[in-house]
């Protein structure tokens, strides 16, 4: 009976699996998930750490490596071999050369091949041979891969410079130029860091291997050495690996200086000796150069001088030549002069005359035209008078003259019968008078006659007066006639006597003038004979004077001649002699340079020194192990949402599935069934989910996180193959916090359910009744929501732990996207601020060691003179060793010091990352960047122990500044000086480009590597493109997370529209038959997966912000800070990513819900 | 009064469970006029509720010709037949089906926010005797009251027919009584067509009409003229 019913509770079991198998799934999902990840990130670290472990052990990695400041030789290796803790032991050469390809100057480490040595088969830090074959030639090499990455490839030649600072290549290596035949990769490298390097630039750009003789050095310049610690078994990352290193590198230490005494008793002892007979030979030699010199400056001295007489001499005669020719040159002008005024004044004169003659001429010519005239005139008023006068005279006696006649004759008649009428009437008169009686009548009579005699009378006398008037008028006719006779004669007579005297003086005039004509003529004669005469006098004059010129002029030219000559010889010599000085300076100088030289050599071997160093020196070895702890660190907090939100779901999916099998619960607690076996049957659905969940999980996430970020980090280490490492630990742990959750979440939840009667459960559970919310108190929201809204928010508020985990869930997911962004954005934007906005200067010349402090002064000068820079700084740059309390903690910094404190304020913005606060350096402290501050612990005012050459010195801290890659340390000259008591020597030049120069950069320092005083220029702008290649490795960590994030909440949100359509389906059936269609049917269940999916959003917001700073702080590494910087664009994308996703989840679901039947609606409440 | 308001004609529906065809309709064949109160009467598993579903919209017949105030509801698509629930069709289950998270009131206005001419879910409440409840939840209603409710929900859309599934099959005798009492009452007053499914043949007397059911197959169609009010039976 029991064996039966287990039977039917097993086959129960199985098809309510099937039944239910999105129930079934969603839980073994969340927990696969939660177990994947969290085991896959817990395995990353060990599996990192593996890899490496294993290439070192398998390449035989030296435990130990010593550096001397003097080399080592064989005694010495013999010393070391000695002590117990050494078990072998490998000579090496290392050199840093320049080499110039493309016209850049970079730095390269030769290294010599790892050798095998005589007690041992393997080969220390064994090469990866990656291509072609290791050097067999001489003149061959091989060169690591990553250089290969620049372009170069097997078969291409690397040449050295020439010049390498103080020393010559030559003097290095055996040969110039290596064939490359191979690509190695070896395990001193692990990652792209190459280190420092005194030479060039200061950093290491590739390494190449050569075989050990082409090194010339009798002296080896590396040993490694492996110790019993990497022969017993421990792991090379563990703490006992570190202690027994320890303790061995005390031991080589402490034999270090017994055989530095023994290097400065034989070698340091004979060079002493070679220099001080140097020094004795210098100093004679010197001695007799200089004799030599003053000899030759004398004789010079000497030719000068008599050069300087001749030439004197010479001068003085053409000078009296000149003066002679210069005194002919005056008379002449003056001749000439006199010649020109006499001539002048000759030709006055006869212009004078001429001008007379011609006014004679004139008066003449006008006294002749009168005359002319005159008598013309005269001769026509004469020929008139004449005429007149014969006209006058014709009429007069022609008519005049007989008419008054007659008229007189006429007259006289007339006067004549008058008389007699008068004599008659006198008679009548009379003979009445006689008449006594005179009667009236006759009375009458008479006073008649006597009026007509009165009347007769007086005309007689008119006639009378009349006549003698006329015969008057005759008389006078006549009389005028005669008088103008006598007139016009008169006027005949002098017109002759005029006319002959005008012909007379006339003649006078004609003699006069010709006589002046003759004079003139004279004259002209004369003027001309003169000027002749002078004129040739004068020619004769210059052509003397033009000879005498000639001739001074080539007396001149002959002295000149001699001058120059003169000069040009004294030149020579003293050429001769500056060029023999210099020729004898440099010789000198160069002796003493090799005597300093020499002197300095012994300097230094005289302060021998051994470094002996372990691993951690190795540049990324220790970067490494903390890359490994990185990603550890975010494996123990990144899968927290997923746990939280698998518990969550847990919770939720099992209690809702007990909740529905109530009935069946019941009816088996009827029958008589035991509480274990009823709940045995959810515990083991639970066990089965959660298991199952785990080791698909647990496999998928440890078969691909680890081998994920292994190969991202391995973009920065050069390893090989990953080695996984399964965290089994992490792998059980996450397990059994998975199964034990859900199932004790199934117990449980049975258990409360079995408390009550089989009679209750076998009754419908009431449904959760409808409850008000605090929300319907608000009328004014309430009444604005539709029926869809109030039952979502009625839903939302119903089921707490649903909202929790969704809530959780959503806003994890968004949370992960926002930090995916975020990382992304903060580490885009270092290069930016780093270099553009913190530090200005686009080009850094490194300049040779060896120039003097005014050889720097007078090329910075002509680095200013460049106008495509717009500012230069002579700085010093170098690397330096910082320690902080204690000295185990260091760290490699950059040491950097300004020559010119405005300029150093240009290029670098000191400042306070929040405040952007101005910090200026002051000579009484250092500023160091932000990181180191972070990563020791230093504040403002404290104390920072710094190395120069190996010496240690202490620091003030007077201010802590932005910096984001690399870390520095800021201070004066002035400060520097006061505390290392040092010499600075300027290495390097730092430039900004102006602006419209920036396209032309490369090209400007190409320019100025032609200069030979510049070693090597960097570019920034390279650095920034290669900083940014690096991080497109990223775009991967940010997809991972963003898949992370789907998985979140798709699986949570689908677990929730699960749960709530499975819930629901009577109530989704019924509002089908109510006719809703399927769009309006979806909303009404969807409505509360946008909700929360907002809510959730609105919260991973908030989350995304906090959980991006948390990553960036375990991400931190010493060299870098990263910025937290969360575009707001990246907030954005989370939020609508996240919104997506579900969107997602509500499709996949709506088929799932157009599936279900109305008919549901019919069946009963089970 | 439309004669042969609903109208089946010669509707098969089979059901396929594994190997095994279940013929639920079996060549149905009825009609009802408007107004009319039918009871479809018929033992478990007689086929009447796949009537039901079918002539709701709820299902769809494999073969035959289902008419509704003149239209042909046999053949319409997924939207069309989901139009057809929300215009045509008020129905009222056996369990009520009440939106546990809606009071009364919002439950009606569940249905009529979706109708485009639609009685006041007050009005509703009152004319089917809830007036004071309006504003409880499901859980703090009598199961009458709760059937109540559904009945109001469904008759606020003024559904051209209301489909009743067993609406007495979860109440007691009074109170199925009075749903009875309160669908007779709906009938007679406004005149609504009422198709009723029930075990029960004792409640025929109060129908218009009574379509008898068989192993899917109509086995009569019987015209009661002088239906009895509820109060008049007993049983």
């Amino acid at each position: 009976m029991k064996k039966q019913g287990k039977k039917s509770l097993r086959k129960n079991i199985i098809r309510e699996i099937l039944n239910t198998k999105s129930r079934f799934l969603s839980i073994l999902a969340i927990i696969g998930i939660s177990v994947g990840f969290y085991t896959g990130l817990r395995s990353s670290s060990p599996s990192m750490m593996e890899t490496a472990r294993q290439y070192y052990g398998d390449h035989h990695l030296a435990d130990i490596s010593l550096v001397s400041t003097v080399g080592f030789d064989d005694e010495d290796i013999q010393t070391i071999k000695k002590t117990d803790c050494v078990k072998e032991i490998m000579p090496a050469y290392t050199a840093d050369l320049i080499v110039s390809q493309k016209n850049v100057d970079s730095v390269v480490r030769v290294h010599s091949l790892p050798q095998k040595t005589k007690t041992n088969t393997n080969v220390m830090n064994e090469l990866m041979l990656l291509e072609g074959h290791l050097p067999v030639k001489d003149d061959e090499c091989v060169v690591e891969s990553y250089y290969m990455k620049y372009g170069y490839k097997i078969g291409d030649v690397i040449k050295f410079s020439e010049k390498t600072e103080k020393t010559d290549t030559n003097d290095i290596l055996k040969h110039q130029e290596y064939k490359i035949v191979g690509i190695i990769d070896s395990p001193l490298y692990v990652t792209y860091q190459r280190g420092s390097t005194t030479v060039g630039n200061g950093s290491v750009l590739f390494y190449m291997m050569i075989k050990p003789e082409e090194f010339k050095s009798e002296r080896y310049t590396n040993l490694y050495v492996r110790t019993r610690a990497s022969d017993s078994k421990v792991s090379d990352f563990s703490d006992e690996y570190a202690a027994m290193v320890e303790e061995d590198l005390k031991t080589i230490k402490s034999i270090s200086g017994e055989c530095i005494n023994r290097f400065n008793a034989t070698t340091l002892a004979d060079a002493q000796k070679e220099l001080s007979d140097a020094k004795k030979e210098y100093a004679d030699k010197k001695k007799e150069t200089q004799t030599k010199l003053t000899d030759g400056e004398k004789k010079l001295a000497d030719g000068e001088y008599e050069l300087f007489e001749k030439i004197t001499a010479g001068r003085q005669k053409l000078s009296d030549g000149k003066r002679e020719l210069d005194d002919a040159k005056a008379k002449l002008a003056k001749g000439q002069k006199e010649y020109s005024d006499k001539l002048t004044e000759a030709k006055r004169k006869l212009t004078e005359s001429q001008m007379l003659y011609a006014d004679a001429q004139n008066q003449y010519n006008n006294a002749k035209t009168d005359y002319d005239t005159q008598i013309a005139q005269a001769q026509s008023k004469l020929n008139a008078a004449q005429t007149e006068y014969n006209n006058q005279y014709t009429i007069f006696y022609s008519s005049t003259k007989p008419n008054a006649e007659t008229k007189l004759l006429l007259m006289k008649t007339a006067i004549d019968t008058c008389s007699d009428v008068l004599n008659k009437t006198r008679d009548e008169i009379e003979k009445l008078k006689n008449v006594e009686l005179l009667t009236d009548d006759i009375q009458k009579q008479l006073d008649e006659q006597n009026a007509k005699l009165n009347e007769y009378q007086k005309k007689i006398d008119e006639y009378q007066i009349q006549y003698s008037d006329g015969q008057k008028q005759l008389a006078e006719g006549e009389q005028q006639l005669a008088d103008a006779k006598q007139r016009l004669d008169d006027a005949q007579t002098e017109f002759q006597e005029q006319k002959a005297n005008g012909a007379l003086q006339l003649a006078d005039a004609q003699n006069q003038l010709n006589d002046a004509n003759a004079q003139l003529e004279n004259g002209k004669l004369e003027y001309e004979s003169a000027m002749t005469t002078g004129m040739l006098e004068l020619q004769a004059a210059q052509t003397k004077i033009t000879e005498g010129e000639k001739e001074l002029e080539s007396g001149l030219k002959e002295l000149e001649k001699q001058e120059k000559t003169g000069l040009e010889t004294i030149k020579l010599s003293r050429e001769k002699l500056i060029q023999g000085k210099y020729e004898a300076n440099t010789k000198l100088s160069e002796a003493e340079e090799k005597l300093i030289d020499a002197e300095d050599k012994i300097e230094m071997l005289k302060n021998a020194k051994w470094y002996v160093n372990d691993r951690d020196n190795n540049p990324g070895y220790s970067g490494l192990t903390e890359d490994a702890n990185r990603v550890d660190n975010i494996a123990v907090v990144f899968p927290v949402f997923f746990v939280i939100v698998a518990a969550l779901v847990c919770l939720t999916t099992m209690s809702r599935m007990v909740e529905e099998r109530r009935t069946e619960i019941g009816t088996l607690k009827a029958l008589g069934y035991s509480s274990f076996d009823i709940c045995s049957k959810y515990f083991v659905y639970a066990f089965l989910a959660a298991s199952l969940g785990s080791i698909i999980g647990g496999t998928i996430g440890v078969l691909t996180l680890p081998y994920i970020i292994v190969s991202t980090y391995g973009i920065m280490y050069m390893l090989p193959e990953t080695v996984l490492v399964i965290s089994w630990q992490s792998f059980v742990v996450s397990s059994l916090a998975g199964i034990l959750c859900t199932c004790a979440v199934a117990v449980i939840s049975c258990f409360r359910e079995l408390t009550l009667a089989p009679a209750t459960l076998m009754r419908p559970k009431a449904p959760k009744p409808g409850k008000r919310i605090l929300l319907e108190h608000i009328p004014f929201i309430w009444k604005h929501m539709n029926f869809t809204s109030k039952v979502t928010a009625r839903n939302l508020f119903r089921y707490k732990a649903r909202f929790l985990m969704t809530v959780i869930g959503v806003a994890g997911c968004t949370a992960l996207i926002i930090a995916g962004f975020g990382l992304k954005d903060s580490i885009t934007v270092i290069a930016g601020r780093q270099f553009g906005e913190l530090t200005k200067y686009n080009q850094i010349y490194a300049l040779s060691e060896a120039e003097t402090a005014d050889k720097k002064s007078y090329l910075m000068s002509q680095f200013r003179k460049d106008d495509r820079f717009s500012n230069v700084l002579l700085v010093y740059q170098d690397w330096t060793n910082v320690y902080a309390d204690k000295k185990e903690d260091r760290l490699e910094i950059h040491m950097v010091i300004g020559e010119n404190q405005h300029e150093f304020e240009q290029m670098f913005i000191l400042r306070n990352r929040q405040t952007h606060q101005k910090i200026s350096l002051s000579d009484d402290g250092a500023v160091i960047s932000e990181r180191l501050a972070e990563v020791f612990g230093i504040k403002v005012g404290d104390v920072l122990n710094f190395t120069v050459d190996e010496e240690y010195y202490q620091c003030k801290i007077s201010g802590i500044t932005e910096n984001y890659a690399s870390n520095y340390l800021y201070m004066t000259e002035k400060y520097y000086q006061q505390i290392t008591e040092n010499r600075l020597r300027y290495n390097m030049i730092f430039t900004m480009t102006n602006d419209q120069y920036k396209d032309m950069e490369s090209d400007i320092a190409n320019e100025w590597m032609k200069n030979k005083d510049i070693v090597t220029v960097s570019l920034i702008s390279d650095q920034v493109d290669a900083i940014e290649d690096t991080l497109e490795s990223l775009n991967f960590i940010v997809f991972v997370m963003i898949f992370c994030a789907g998985l979140l909440a798709v699986v949570v949100l689908y677990n929730l529209t699960n749960i709530n359509i499975a819930e629901r389906t009577r109530e989704i059936a019924t509002i089908k038959v109510l006719g809703f269609y399927d769009l309006e049917t979806a909303n009404y269940v969807y409505r509360e997966n946008i909700v929360l999916t907002l809510v959730g959003g609105a919260v991973g917001l908030l989350l995304g912000s906090l959980f991006t700073d948390f990553i960036m702080d375990s991400l931190q590494m010493d060299m870098v800070m990263f910025p937290k910087v969360v575009e707001p664009a990246s907030y954005l994308y989370g939020f609508l990513l996240t919104f997506a996703f579900s969107m997602l989840v509500n499709f996949i679901m709506y088929f799932k819900m157009n599936k279900i039947s109305m008919v549901e609606s019919l069946k009963s409440v089970d | 009064m439309i004669k042969n308001f609903v109208e089946f004609d010669n509707v098969y529906k089979r059901y396929k469970m594994g190997e095994v065809t279940i013929t639920a309709a079996d060549g149905v064949t009825f009609s009802i006029n408007e107004g009319e109160f039918a009871v479809v009467v018929g033992l478990s598993g007689a086929g009447k509720t796949t009537v039901l579903n079918i002539l709701g919209g709820i299902d769809s017949c494999d073969e035959g010709r289902i008419m509704v105030g003149g239209k042909d509801i046999s053949h319409l698509n997924k939207r069309e037949l989901a139009s057809y629930r929300r215009y045509d069709i008020g129905f009222v289950f056996q369990f009520y089906n009440l939106v546990p998270n809606l009071t009364a009131k919002e439950n009606v206005e569940l249905a009529t926010q979706i109708c485009r001419d639609s009685i006041d879910a007050d009005t509703v409440l009152d004319s089917v005797g809830l007036s004071e409840r309006k504003n409880n939840f499901p859980s703090q209603l009598s199961g009458g009251e709760q059937q109540r409710v559904s009945i109001a929900r469904a008759l606020a859309k003024k559904p051209k027919l209301l489909l009743c599934d067993e609406p007495t099959g979860a109440l007691d005798y009074n109170t199925g009584k009075n749903i009875l009492k309160l669908l007779q009452t709906k009938c007679i007053e406004d005149g609504m067509t009422v198709v009723l499914i029930t075990h029960n043949s004792a409640i025929t007397p109060m129908a218009n009409r009574v379509i008898n059911m068989r192993s899917g197959k109509v086995i009569s169609n019987v015209v009661n003229h002088n239906p009895l009010p509820i109060e008049k039976i007993e049983w």
